[in-house]
């Protein structure tokens, strides 16, 4: 039989080599979705036996709803059959690949459809130079620590004093202080990170 | 609070390296003051946070053993327990890091028909949900669609408190409304795209929508629960027992920054700031701190949360068997599972015990709350280890007292 699967992710290049590597390797994709798409309407018109999506989309939750409303729809990989080894799962994670599947698909397929796709996130990720969360975490909190320097120098003001600028024109200009900190960068000339 | 004694003869523990899972929102608050305030290196302890974007993901880390600990919903360690909620691992909390902190926010639409409902007005909560029961029986009437109302995680306080406060309007939830999960960050833009009708999301996610004109919030998770516990520490079972000293320290970092964050509101100010220039929080700095303000005497509604006051992070037995009698309530336990022993193993007041004496902190005498969850209207005085704690009103939105 063959296996469907859905893909979400918000990466459009990443998602159709993902499509070509599980074609090749004998499963179906049934179609690509944007977390930003409905999951529920989506879910429900597809029927997919397995879900493959990005671990760093805070959608996975709904999935995991999903995956207790009821046996048609898939479960986290991390639930799966006792006998499964926690290796695959521990380097689908470091890979950032979640994988959700329903009961019936056989262990050895999901392992198959498991390790294309981290192949292929691996893989995307080495050519890209792609951060994980944390390292985008580290890299938001240069920018800031960047722009609040940038605003001592420029200003001759002390470090609570930049706070309160950059606080302060973050709420007059509705923004967050990462994309008000990228801008101030960008508009001297500097590097964001 | 600076009473508390950084160095004590602790146990030194067994590592220094600790690596805690957590999720972008203001309550993970603790977690960042206990790093960016240096109350983790005070315990020796070298932590390093990683931020997670999703539930699943993090529970994934703690299972795989990538995470040593992390800030969880007070549901998740139970769940996870009883194996529930990913691969079926023995999860314990010792440490209840907030109270509250949540609220249900509605679309400017929703509320103006809500309004047109209620003709002695929403200011009481209760009359909210009795509101959204008539705006629901007439759209079946009219044979509208049901309204959709989001929480963020199946084992969360939001699912079953927002549960909770529409049965008490009137509401079936699971044959009136289409409830679902959305994540967090998503609420408001689904919301604004009128994907959703309302929500029970944690802050900043309430504040925000406010601030753009998109949601009404009405009530918050202290007007269901006076006392609700909203996110703990949890760790594997297997971890707590092979580091039981590096566990304490952590026990007594967190406790530290919890009791700083409730000391004044300056603190809160200042947590507010770590969390936004230390790229925690993507959000503008003002709608955070606004969301961690001090609660007041004054009522609020808008997720006022308390971190350590009236033994906030004292793990009562009671608050996380109301969770789970809730669960059983709307079918999502089943009877044959060994709820007791689960919680026995799950929920542990006496590793609480240890680290706040070594604190010199008044520990509760008892592993359920005197006189019942809800039992208490206002402020009341419960004898502790070390002295009088003084506590808050824990009433539920419709006068229950829960003693199972």
């Amino acid at each position: 039989m063959t296996i469907r699967i859905l893909i979400v992710d918000a990466k459009a290049e990443r998602s159709r080599e993902l499509d070509r590597a599980l074609a090749e390797a004998g499963f179906e994709v049934v179609t690509i979705v944007d977390e930003q798409d409905d999951l529920y309407a989506t879910m429900a018109r597809t029927q997919p036996d397995a879900v493959i999506v990005d671990a760093a989309l805070p959608g996975r939750d709904t999935l995991e709803h999903l995956g207790q409303l009821g046996k048609r729809y898939p479960k986290p990989m991390i639930m799966l059959a006792e006998e499964e080894t926690p290796e695959l799962t521990q380097q689908a994670a470091r890979a950032g690949v979640s994988a959700y599947v329903v009961d019936s698909v056989m262990p050895a397929l999901v392992r198959s459809m498991v390790n294309v796709a981290i192949a292929s996130f691996e893989s995307h990720r080495a050519l890209k130079g792609e951060l994980s969360r944390t390292q985008e975490t580290l890299t938001q909190r240069r920018t800031i620590d960047r722009a609040k320097s940038l605003i001592m120098e420029t200003r001759g003001i002390g470090e609570e004093a930049a706070y309160q600028y950059l606080r302060k024109t973050a709420m007059n200009r509705r923004m967050t202080l990462h994309e008000l900190a990228r801008e101030l960068l960008a508009a001297t000339g500097r590097q964001s990170s | 609070m600076n009473a508390i004694p950084a160095d004590g003869p602790f146990t030194a523990p067994e590592r220094r390296q600790v690596t805690l899972g957590m999720l972008p929102l203001n309550d993970v608050a603790p977690l960042v003051v206990a790093l960016e305030e240096g109350f983790f290196a005070e315990q020796g302890l070298e932590v390093t946070l990683v931020v997670e974007s999703s539930w699943a993901s993090l529970r994934d880390g703690l299972q795989l053993g990538l995470l040593d600990a992390a800030q969880m919903l007070a549901l998740m360690p139970l769940a996870s327990t009883l194996g529930l909620d990913g691969r079926p691992t023995p999860v314990l909390s010792a440490l209840t890091l907030n109270l509250g902190g949540n609220a249900i926010t509605v679309s400017p639409e929703l509320h103006a028909r809500l309004l047109d409902v209620a003709p002695h007005g929403l200011d009481v909560p209760l009359e909210q949900a009795r509101a959204l029961a008539r705006v629901v029986a007439a759209r079946q009437r009219a044979g509208e669609a049901p309204l959709r109302f989001a929480n963020v995680y199946p084992f969360s306080s939001h699912r079953y408190l927002l549960r909770y406060w529409l049965a008490a309007g009137g509401i079936d939830p699971d044959r009136d409304l289409d409830l679902r999960v959305v994540p967090p960050p998503q609420m408001v833009s689904q919301l604004e795209a009128g994907r959703l009708d309302g929500y029970c999301v944690g802050e900043p996610w309430n504040r925000l929508a406010v601030s753009r004109g998109s949601g009404v919030v009405l009530c918050d998770s202290f007007a269901i629960w006076g006392a609700s516990p909203e996110k703990v520490l949890g760790v594997r079972e297997a971890w707590a027992d092979r580091y039981p000293a590096t566990h304490r320290a952590l026990l007594r970092a967190l406790l530290a920054a919890c009791a700083w964050l409730d000391d004044t509101p300056a603190h809160r100010e200042r947590a507010a700031r770590r969390l936004c220039m230390g790229g925690y929080l993507d959000v503008s700095p003002l709608v955070v701190e606004e969301g961690l303000r001090l609660p007041t005497q004054t009522a609020s509604s808008s997720g006022m949360t308390l971190f350590h006051r009236h033994a906030a992070n004292f793990p009562w037995r009671s608050q996380t068997r109301w969770y789970a009698a809730q669960m059983q309530r709307w079918g999502h336990l089943d009877a044959s599972l060994d709820l007791e022993a689960a919680l026995a193993r799950c929920v542990r007041p006496d590793l609480y015990r240890q680290a706040a004496d070594e604190l010199e902190l008044s520990c509760p005498l008892s592993d359920v709350k005197p006189g019942g969850e809800g039992a208490h209207a206002g402020p009341w005085t419960l004898p502790g280890s070390r002295g009088d704690i003084a506590m808050a009103a824990d009433r539920f939105i419709d006068g229950e007292v829960f003693t199972a």
